[in-house]
């Protein structure tokens, strides 16, 4: 038996050119040691029934024996704000927001504190086990307790306050209900006795949506970790009552001028950021911590606009989880300057180690080696889709939806890799999951294990286009890897130096700059290969500034796996609107002549030939290929080249006049389900048996000044491709067309 | 919020319908009846607490039948003493469990006659 996940890692940057530096940041809980090496990946899938993984080791210098540590992941996001005098030295006080608690019971959740949980000492305004709230305040021997009378309930906006009375000798919290309808009104105020004065602790910060635990360990500075929304948090140099809180926290822009207030969070400024501005004048600003989501709606969203951009003081609100996760921050174990004469292509360090009972360790940590920045190597360029392997970096989709099964018609099949992200949720999730309450992860890094990006990872994107890879390696043919954040970076300067580029089996995500790339490559005489499905389909954006970062928010269409919240669909990276290209204006068969219309995870199917095909035009492309040859009736994808995800042409939808239909596999069978933008309402005889739009199309069309793209429209197309040794007819049509394009002379 | 329902799969199974848990025990990867995918719709659809998954142990070669946690965090159950060559086996001893779940009949443990 292997084991892939005895020893963990990441590459940082994901992505390097020859003379760059890239490191290495790995974790193991059992071993102390293992080996490692460096190898260029040709085909990273394990099925037996495949080429298998193949690698080759190109000798590095950090080859070789390596010890290991272990380097835990603390998961949840917050904000910090650096501590001040007047932090530190609070009197009587009053901090108060809008909440809106997304996961309540069960355990305790902080929603601002000045706390060192060590030491016992500060103070903290919690929703306790019991969805109650709770302001605690602590000298690190005396503690004083104060609890409102109602629980709070789940998705419900309310005024959240705590006020500190020394003066008074009281302590006291204070809730009001936003909707006060249908049983909903949770409005209320608990008061208790509190001290005369108090020592507050000394250099702790002021977090929110979570607090400190008092270590000296940065990466686990804070705990309890808040699920929910907290909107215009304020903190007032005096005990106020209930109606100069509501006012207090209502305020838009509450005066500067009041020397009493020492904090006023917008969270609607710099939305694009990791800061949150204070307008008290104190600079009180704060750092938010694992990227909780911004760009939420407020207590105030009144529906007018969908867009932060719009509203902005609609949009004060950020969601925390205790789930999110940007950064594991583990310290670097080894670095590697790439060689000068590399050749550009997926890499990995490999990691194996035996451990004895039949059971060797053998794990992989996963990088890119691009083209120097100075010239292409090869005329060929395969596109690295990161921003779709970010999307899908460790689904937990098999262990958490029901749906699982149904969609993939058999039992959900548990990889190693699996088994370990089921006890390990603190990896993080995939943009396709849900966090803990529910809502759905619009953002993914690349600063942490992606066990599903790599050789011996689940079968999808990256194991699928290293079929890709391994084909082109068979066929002698060089190319250069291109990858979706060089693309969205560079634009099109990324492309043009590439007679052929190829986008591999399913490039899903794409932002704009991405989009924009290919649109002018093609349109320059650029080739452009599209050998899979569902590509071009969801409108993301890479963080403007760091690296290794993408948003997608998946509105209310499309083939998804949670629904985007009202007014939420804007990105918070760059306030464009996402969702997908479709919804748009720019569907993929625009850009590739074909767009996603159907799953099919029962079986795959074959393509037949149409009259297109038979135009000497296109005599290049079915060389060899017979009439009536059933063309991809095979394929380590269920059996065909045409499934899992599949495209069809469509003029309507942006498919180009001059396309020529070449191929089609129109008889799907009854697992064939369209997606949801493919039908206006609800009726019987949708299913692929049925409806001949549930199909994957290969399709031909010219550009401009000599361009042209040429599509397969399936997942599984490129997992046919080392049928029979190679030797069949997917591979036929492939290479046929390949090497057209890679032949500058122009069409007829 | 969009949810999924487990309970939403309600479609009747007949206990009487022993052609379709035939049909299913000659082809447990289809195609498949309409009876028959309902059947199966309802059992894939609606699971069971702590749902049973196959566990690959080799790529392609074997898999043991497992149960997922019944809360985010926790460990996938392995039921060592099912062991499986090929995957089809599985599905029928899925099957025959859920079968026996929800009509109260017991089906043969063997697939193959
Ligand atoms: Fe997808």
């Amino acid at each position: 038996m292997i084991d892939t996940t005895a020893v963990l890692g990441y590459a940082w940057p994901m992505a390097v050119a020859p003379g760059e530096t890239v490191s290495f940041h790995l974790s193991s809980e059992t071993l102390a040691e293992a080996q490692l090496r460096v190898v260029r990946v040709r085909c990273a899938d394990a099925d037996p029934a495949g080429p298998g993984i193949r690698t080759t080791g190109p000798s590095s210098a950090i080859d070789g024996p390596i010890d290991l540590s272990h380097q835990p992941i603390h998961p949840g996001s917050c904000a910090v704000v650096a501590d001040s005098a007047q932090l530190a030295g609070l009197g009587d006080f009053t901090f108060g927001c809008y909440l809106f608690p997304t996961l309540i019971g069960g355990r305790r959740q902080t929603i601002a504190a000045r706390w060192n949980e060590l030491r016992e000492c500060g103070w903290k305004l919690e929703l306790d086990e019991e969805a109650h709230l709770l302001l605690t305040i602590a000298d690190g021997g005396r503690r004083w307790n104060v609890r409102a009378p109602k629980p709070l309930l789940e998705r419900e906006w309310v005024l959240a306050a705590a006020t500190v009375d020394l003066t008074g000798g009281t302590v006291a919290v204070h809730q009001a209900s936003l909707a006060r309808d249908g049983g909903r009104d949770r409005t209320g105020t608990a008061t208790a006795a509190g001290p005369a004065a108090i020592a507050w602790p000394t250099a702790t910060p002021l977090v929110l949506a979570a607090q400190g635990t008092g270590l000296d360990k940065p990466l686990r500075a804070t705990s309890h970790h808040l699920n929910g929304k907290i909107d215009r948090p304020r903190l007032y140099a005096a005990a106020l009552d209930a109606g100069r809180i509501g006012a207090l926290v209502d305020a838009l822009n509450p005066p500067n001028t009041d020397p009493a207030l020492i904090a006023a969070w917008d969270f609607s400024r710099d939305i694009g950021g990791d800061t949150i501005r204070d307008l008290s004048g104190h600079r009180h600003d704060g750092i938010l911590h694992q990227l909780p989501m911004r760009a939420a709606t407020g207590a105030n969203w009144d529906g007018r606009s969908n867009s932060w951009t719009e509203v902005p003081w609609q949009y004060g609100a950020i969601h925390f989880h205790d789930d999110d996760i940007a950064d594991c921050g583990w310290k670097a174990d080894r670095k590697l300057t790439v060689p000068a004469d590399w050749p550009s292509g997926f890499y990995a360090l490999e990691l194996t180690a035996a451990t004895g009972e039949g059971v060797s360790v053998e794990s992989y940590v996963p990088f890119f080696v691009r083209a120097p920045r100075d010239r292409a190597t090869a005329p060929l360029a395969v596109v690295a889709s990161t921003a779709t392997f970010l999307a899908y970096a460790n689904s937990c989709l098999r262990l958490d939806q029901s749906h699982f099964e149904a969609m993939n018609e058999g039992l959900v099949l548990i990889s190693g890799d699996d088994c370990y992200l089921s006890a390990h949720r603190e990896l993080g999730l995939s943009t396709y999951d849900t966090h803990s309450d529910g809502s759905g992860v619009c953002y993914s890094s690349g600063a942490r294990p992606i066990l599903n990006m790599r050789p011996r990872g689940n079968t999808f994107n990256y194991v699928n286009d290293t079929h890709l890879l391994d084909w082109l390696e068979e066929q002698g043919i060089p190319y250069d890897i291109v990858t979706d954040e060089d693309i969205d970076r560079e634009g099109a300067r990324a492309l043009k130096p590439y007679r052929v580029v190829i986008t591999g089996s399913h490039p899903e995500y794409f932002s704009r700059p991405m989009l924009d790339a290919f649109e002018t490559y093609q349109n320059a005489g650029g080739r452009h290969m599209y050998l899979g499905g569902n590509g071009f389909y969801w409108r993301i954006a890479f963080h403007p500034t760091a690296p290794g970062r993408i948003e997608v928010r998946r509105g209310i269409t499309g083939t998804r796996t949670w629904e985007g919240e009202a007014g939420e669909n804007t990105l918070s990276f760059t306030g464009e609107p996402s969702g997908l290209w479709r919804s748009n204006g720019r569907p993929p068969q625009r850009l590739v002549g074909v767009g996603f219309d159907a799953q099919v995870f029962d079986r795959s199917a074959a393509y037949r030939r149409l009259g297109d095909s038979f135009d000497p035009r296109v005599a290049f492309a079915f060389e060899g290929i017979g009439p009536d040859e059933a063309i991809g009736d095979f394929g380590l994808r269920l059996g065909g080249a045409a499934g899992l995800e599949i495209d069809r042409a469509d003029a309507t939808l942006g498919s180009p006049p001059n396309l020529m239909l070449l191929a089609t596999a129109d008889r799907i069978g009854a697992g064939g389900l369209p997606t949801t933008e493919e039908f206006r309402t609800t009726h019987r005889g949708l299913t692929g048996d049925q409806n001949a739009r549930v199909r994957a199309d290969i399709v031909f069309f010219e550009t401009s000044q000599g361009g042209a793209v040429f599509a397969t429209g399936s997942i599984a197309w490129c997992c046919a491709l080392s049928h029979d040794g190679y030797d069949n007819n997917v591979s036929r049509l492939t290479g046929n067309v390949l090497r057209r394009f890679l032949d500058p002379r122009p069409f007829d | 919020m969009l949810e999924n329902d487990p309970n939403a799969a309600h479609y009747p199974i007949d206990p009487d319908r022993l052609d379709l848990v035939e049909e299913f025990r000659r082809a447990p990867k289809g195609p498949h009846s309409d009876a028959l995918q309902k059947v199966l719709h309802r059992m894939r659809w609606a699971g069971e607490p702590r749902r049973y998954v196959l566990i690959v142990i080799e790529p392609g070669r074997r898999w043991m039948l497992g149960r997922l946690p019944e809360r985010r965090g926790g460990q996938i159950e392995r039921l060592a003493d099912h062991v499986f060559t090929d995957p089809a086996d599985a599905e029928w001893e899925v099957f025959r469990r859920r079968w026996q779940a929800i009509t109260g009949r017991v089906l043969p443990a063997e697939r193959t006659v």
